[in-house]
Formats: structure tokens, C-alpha cells, sequence
């Protein structure tokens, strides 16, 4: 029902057209003296409800003003519209003598009329079964508001201010989703149009307006639409998007664990977020974890924390420090969990999926598994010398046709199936070939797999204490402890499969925990897995 | 420890990004700018001492507390809230005070005594209603409730 490229070329038009200044003589005073008059109008009396007295009136005087003639001169109207607003803002917000509220009060006065205007026009182009022309005009409008947004920020750098554009889109995002029958019809065109500005203002475009960008995309109503109201979850991949888009703009600078306070309240506001959708939207972070996990940067434990903990509502955990709890049992570790990304597309060249699946498949040749690390490895650079979406995808891929491999031939997995396969041959050959970064990154591959009962949670725990048994040195137990017990000691929540696994690996003796040189190796580490084996109820030897 | 893979510099289009966002970082959004306009209790945040409660009660949004409030609070929370869930809950708990809204003085009646006459367009009689001008009660005899006046009429 979408026309292709439609709607989002009239989006592109209204961006490319808020740069063009070449009008006819006298529309500005028209578009002026036409603004205030409507201003005046949505605010008398007479107004009616929701304006529709007023709004048949200023049709008839757009008309006499020639406005409605043609498409560019509505577009025009609407540019010089929009920036009149928001100069209006400007000059309120330099008054220095008048008190906050009171300028607030003096910008809405004229952002809620336009914001009104808008909604009207839009309700109101074509007639009431055409959808088309009105998502259209929606997506010019939404197009010019954006693009006078980006003109501003790059021309006031440093002044630029949020307010009015964060009025407009919440009020209008608000009005266009009012219970009515117009718009009921056109609800998800509607979000697409919103969720398309809000990707192109993304933080890293304008990142001016980064914090009126997080309170329009975590804007309960917005929310609410998003994922709980729009029927067949069909807005969950577009806010998905979204959180990447935010946290990508974070994580140059969570990666350096070094945040100015401006970067810190930003990031605390996506965390709180991240938790209004944990309680509220679960399954929603449990579909699309892995994309997150894709973007997330390794050391922010937390926040990756949050989005691996997500399980869904209808199931009911174990709790993981039962004693003797037998995980094998569960009848939920035998179903997969959803995964709504294409991990495989990811693996790239083709020409390393095609030896990557001939390899599982013949178990050779050998060099595909010395050419392994070479095929990760993108720079020489520390700290980014790997691709991590490459990283992500290859452990996925490899552990899923894994699963399927052990259930063709009848079996389940566990700590004996696993072993002596092409699989287990590119994880074995990884954990001793890479270097640290790049076994840190892997590690943290498995890791990301450690969530509520399903099949990956198993086959990635048994596989990541398979490794550690197996290891040949010290250092790969090191760091597989490295990577689970980091992912501990933060503050809750905790994923299910992390305890799981944790536990395992201090409690069962044929690993041999406790008499390795590393849990020793300085009496505050020493401390440390003592108080974390006491909060795991383990008695330690 | 904090950061394992190292630090990695920040190139020009980050530390663009901080400054752009470090100078918003002096002009935040404001709790009232995605709210629709409030014109006599306009928001207005200000620092109080942690010993005060800095939230309402759980079940302050339930017809319940509202039923709890004095007919006064629920009168100024009906002229002074307009639009919001708090008006359509004061009104809610008005009417379950057989409070009747009155559209054309746009007040709340109370019948003193059962009315004098009672017909199928208006009843008449001794009245309480609530003067939003002069912000008191006062008392009405003989008067006339259209009910072609009356709020929601079920």
C-alpha cells in the first residue's frame, strides 16, 4: 500500500527545498500577514473545537491570497512558515527580562497554532478516502521542517536552539494520532513519515538536537504506537533503527569510558529508556539483541546487560542458584529464540561464507582454519584491529548450524555432543589462534548468546566451558573468566544463562577453578571470586 | 580495565559532535515543551529539599483518591487543569457527588432539597452551586435547571 520511494521523495523534496530562498516577490509579507492571522484565529474564542470553524475561514483567505494555486507555493508557505516560527522563538528566548515561563508560553502561543495548521491541512487535503495526497503533504511538511532544522544548526552551530522543532514534531506527532477515522486509516504511513525524519535528524546529523531527539523517540505516546499499539509488531524494526541510531552517536565516547556531563546525561537518559523497554517491551529487546549487541561497544557491560536480560513475559526462569539444577531438563532450552536479523548476510566476502560452509560441511582443508584469523582481522591498528559485526556473526552462524548438525543426528546438545566437529574446530582454533583483543572479542561473541532458557543459551554455555576444559593455557581460562565474571560484578540485572554458566565453571570441580594461578593472582581478586562464589551460594574449597 | 580495547582518538567529527552537544547541554529541553500549553499552572522545576516528597502518592491518578479530595479541590482542579486525565477525574468525582455541570453558566449545581417541579425539560428548586468568580458556594432559590443545559445527560 506504501508507493514506492513516494512518500520518501517528498520527504527529500522538503529538505532540498528549506535551502532554496528564490520566492516571489511579496509571499513572505503574504505568508507573514497570512500566519499571524491564523495565530489570532486558533486562539479566539470563536475558534470552535479543534479549530474547525476557524481552519473553513483561513482556507477561504489562503485561496484569496493565492497560496493554494500550486504545489511550490504551499511548499514555499510552509518554509517561510516554519522559519517565522522559529525566529519568533529566537528572539523570545534572548528577551532576558522576561521569566522563562513566560517565554515558553510566548513560543507555544505560535508553534501550537502552526502545529494546529498543519494537522488541519493535512486531515483536510483531498478528499477523505485519499490517503495518498494526505501522507504526501505530511512528508513534504515533515521534509521542509527538517530541513530548516538542519540549515539552522549548521548556520547557528554552537546557538542552536531545540525548542521549536521539538514542539513541532511531539505536537504534531500527538495531533496526526488523535482517535479519529481520517487517521486511523493512515496510522502506520504516519509513523513511517515520523520514524523517516526522526533517522535523518539522528544525533550524529544534528547532534544539536540530540536531547530533544531522545525525548521524542522515548515520548510515551511515541512509544506506545511504536510497539504496543501498531498491529504485527510492524514498528518494531523502524525503532530499533532508531536505538542504533543513538547509540552509535554514544559510542565513540563510551568506548574511551571518558563522557563530558553533557554526554553523561545523554547516556543516562538512554539508559533509562533502555529500561522503560525492558519492563515494558521485553520481547522487543529479546528480537532485536543482536543488532544492539552489533553496536553496543564491549565495555559498556550494562547496557548490554540490560538488553541480554530481556526474556519473554509468558516464561518463568528458574531461579539459577537452586542447587542441582539440572539446565539439560529444561524444556525450554530445545526451542531456539527468535532472531529477526539476517546474522548470515553478514558474513562477508562471499567468498569466505562459501569455504566457511564447505568447511563445516568436509571438516577441511586445514588452511581455512590458519586463514581464520586474517579473515577477522581489518587493520593493524589496536583496539579496532577486528571486525566485530564479523566477529558476532561467524560465532552465531557457526553455533546455529551446529545445533542443527547435533539435532540431525538425533542428539542434543551437551558437553560430549559438541566436541570433534567442524564446529568446535573453528572455536577451539579461534580461542588459541587470536591474539587478546581478538579472543576478547569472541569470547564476548559467546557471551552475548548467554540469555533466557532456549537453544543458543545452551549450546553457547556448553561451549564456552567446553573451551575453558579444553584450553591449552592458562591465559584462554583467564579470559574466559575475564568475560564472565566483568559481566557479574556490575550492578542487576544479570542474564539468566551468564549465572548459569558461571556458576557451572566455580562450582563443578572437574574444572578445576579454584586452583588456578589467576583466581590467586592478587589478594583483591581473591576477595572478589570469594564474595561472588558467597553470593552464588558455592561452597569454595 | 575500563576500557579494554584501548582509548581511540577522537576525530574531528566527534569532538564536533561534543561541542554541538555540549553547548544544548546549556539550553535543555524543558518538561513542559512536549506538554500541551498549561495557562494558569504552568510547570515550573525547582530544587526541593530531599526531605519533602518529591513524588504524589501511588494511586493519585484513580477515581478513588479523587473521591478522597474536598469539593474544592476538585472545583479548582476542574477550572484550573483544563484538559488534563486530573479534570475529566475531578469532574468523574463531582457527578458521583450528584454535582450536575452546567453548560450554558458553566458551573456545578447541587440540589439543596428535592425540587419544587420537575418536568421533562427543566426542574426547579433550591440550589448549591459553585461561583468560579467569586471561588465559594452559594445558595440559589428558585431556580431553573434546563436540562438542555445539563452535562452528558444519562
Amino acid at each position: 500500500d506504501r508507493a514506492p520511494s513516494g512518500p520518501t521523495s517528498m520527504m527529500q523534496s522538503g529538505i532540498s527545498q528549506a535551502r532554496e530562498f528564490d520566492d516571489p516577490p511579496g509571499l513572505h509579507e503574504k505568508t507573514e500577514f497570512l500566519l499571524r492571522e491564523w495565530v489570532n484565529m486558533y486562539h479566539s474564542p470563536a475558534a470552535g473545537r479543534d479549530s474547525t470553524k476557524a481552519f473553513s475561514m483561513f482556507v477561504g483567505q489562503m485561496h484569496q491570497q493565492g497560496i493554494l494555486k500550486t504545489d511550490d507555493l504551499i511548499t514555499r508557505f510552509f518554509r517561510l512558515s516554519t522559519e517565522m516560527c522559529v525566529d519568533l522563538c529566537y528572539r523570545a528566548l534572548n528577551e532576558q527580562t522576561h521569566s522563562p515561563t513566560l517565554i515558553r508560553a510566548k513560543c507555544f502561543h505560535t508553534l501550537d497554532a502552526f502545529v494546529r495548521l498543519i494537522s488541519l491541512l493535512v486531515k483536510h487535503s483531498g478528499d477523505s478516502t485519499n490517503s495518498v495526497t494526505k501522507i504526501n503533504l505530511l512528508n513534504k511538511v515533515l521534509g521542509i521542517v527538517a530541513g530548516v532544522l538542519l540549515q539552522d544548526h549548521e548556520v547557528r552551530n554552537t546557538e542552536f536552539q531545540q525548542l521549536p522543532y521539538h514542539r513541532i514534531f511531539i505536537m504534531l506527532f500527538i495531533e496526526l494520532n488523535a482517535p479519529e477515522q481520517v487517521l486511523d486509516g493512515i496510522n502506520f504511513q504516519i509513523l513511517t513519515a515520523f520514524c523517516n525524519t526522526f533517522h535523518i535528524l539522528r544525533p550524529r546529523k544534528a547532534p544539536g538536537f540530540a536531547y530533544a531527539w531522545l525525548e521524542l523517540i522515548s515520548h510515551r505516546v511515541f512509544i506506545g504506537r511504536m510497539l504496543a499499539i501498531t498491529p504485527q509488531q510492524r514498528g518494531w524494526g523502524m525503532y530499533a533503527q532508531l536505538l542504533i541510531d543513538l547509540i552509535k552517536f554514544l559510542s565513540p565516547f563510551l568506548r574511551n569510558a571518558d563522557l563530558t556531563k553533557a554526554a553523561q546525561l545523554l547516556y543516562k537518559g538512554t539508559l533509562r529508556v533502555l529500561l522503560v523497554l525492558l519492563h515494558d517491551f521485553p520481547e522487543f529487546l529479546c528480537d532485536y539483541h543482536y543488532l544492539f549487541c552489533d553496536v553496543i561497544p564491549p565495555n559498556c557491560i550494562q547496557m548490554r546487560n540490560l538488553i541480554l536480560s530481556a526474556f519473554p513475559r509468558n516464561m518463568r526462569l528458574p531461579d539459577p542458584f537452586t542447587p542441582n539444577l539440572k539446565v539439560d531438563m529444561l524444556s525450554d532450552i530445545t526451542h531456539p529464540p527468535r532472531i529477526v536479523t539476517n546474522f548470515t548476510n553478514m558474513i562477508q566476502p562471499a567468498s569466505f561464507k562459501k569455504d566457511l560452509d564447505s568447511y563445516l560441511k568436509s571438516r577441511a582443508p586445514v588452511t581455512f582454519l590458519s586463514d581464520l584469523r586474517s579473515n577477522l582481522q581489518v587493520s593493524n591498528e589496536p583496539g579496532t584491529r577486528y571486525s566485530i559485526p564479523l566477529i558476532n556473526a561467524l560465532v552465531l552462524y557457526v553455533g546455529t548450524q551446529a545445533i542443527t548438525y547435533i539435532h540431525s543426528k538425533g542428539q542434543t546438545p551437551s558437553m560430549s555432543t559438541i566436541a570433534h566437529s567442524s564446529h568446535m574446530d573453528i572455536f577451539q582454533n579461534l580461542a588459541v589462534d587470536l591474539d587478546t583483543e581478538g579472543r576478547y572479542l569472541f569470547l564476548n561473541a559467546i557471551a552475548n548468546q548467554l540469555r533466557y532458557p532456549n537453544s543458543h543459551t545452551h549450546y553457547f554455555s556448553c561451549t564456552l566451558l567446553y573451551l575453558f576444559a579444553e584450553a591449552n593455557t592458562e591465559a584462554i581460562q583467564e579470559q574466559i573468566t575475564r568475560v564472565l565474571l566483568e559481566r557479574l560484578i556490575v550492578n542487576r540485572p544479570h542474564p539468566w544463562g551468564l549465572l548459569i554458566t558461571f556458576i557451572e565453571l566455580i562450582k563443578n570441580p572437574s574444572f578445576n577453578f579454584w586452583n588456578h594461578e589467576f583466581v590467586h593472582c592478587a589478594p583483591e581478586i581473591h576477595k572478589l571470586f570469594e564474595s561472588v562464589a558467597r553470593s552464588c551460594t558455592v561452597a569454595q574449597p | 580495565g575500563v576500557a579494554p580495547l584501548g582509548r581511540q582518538p577522537l576525530n574531528k567529527e566527534h569532538l564536533y559532535h561534543l561541542a554541538m552537544l555540549d553547548s544544548s547541554y546549556h539550553h535543555l529541553p524543558h518538561p513542559s515543551d512536549s506538554e500541551r500549553l498549561r495557562h494558569y499552572l504552568p510547570r515550573n522545576p525547582c530544587p526541593t529539599a530531599a526531605y519533602y516528597p518529591q513524588l504524589a502518592p501511588p494511586g493519585a491518578d484513580t477515581l478513588d483518591f479523587f473521591q478522597r479530595l474536598s469539593t474544592e479541590t476538585l472545583f479548582f482542579i476542574f477550572y484550573y487543569m483544563e484538559g488534563t486525565k486530573a479534570q475529566y477525574l475531578a469532574a468523574k468525582a463531582l457527578k458521583k457527588q450528584s454535582w450536575r455541570f452546567h453548560t450554558k453558566y458553566m458551573m456545578w449545581f447541587q440540589r439543596h432539597e428535592e425540587p419544587k417541579k420537575i418536568t421533562e425539560e427543566y426542574e426547579q428548586g433550591t440550589y448549591i452551586y459553585f461561583d468560579y468568580e467569586k471561588w465559594g458556594q452559594r445558595k440559589k432559590e428558585g431556580f431553573t435547571f434546563e436540562y438542555r443545559f445539563l452535562e452528558d445527560r444519562d
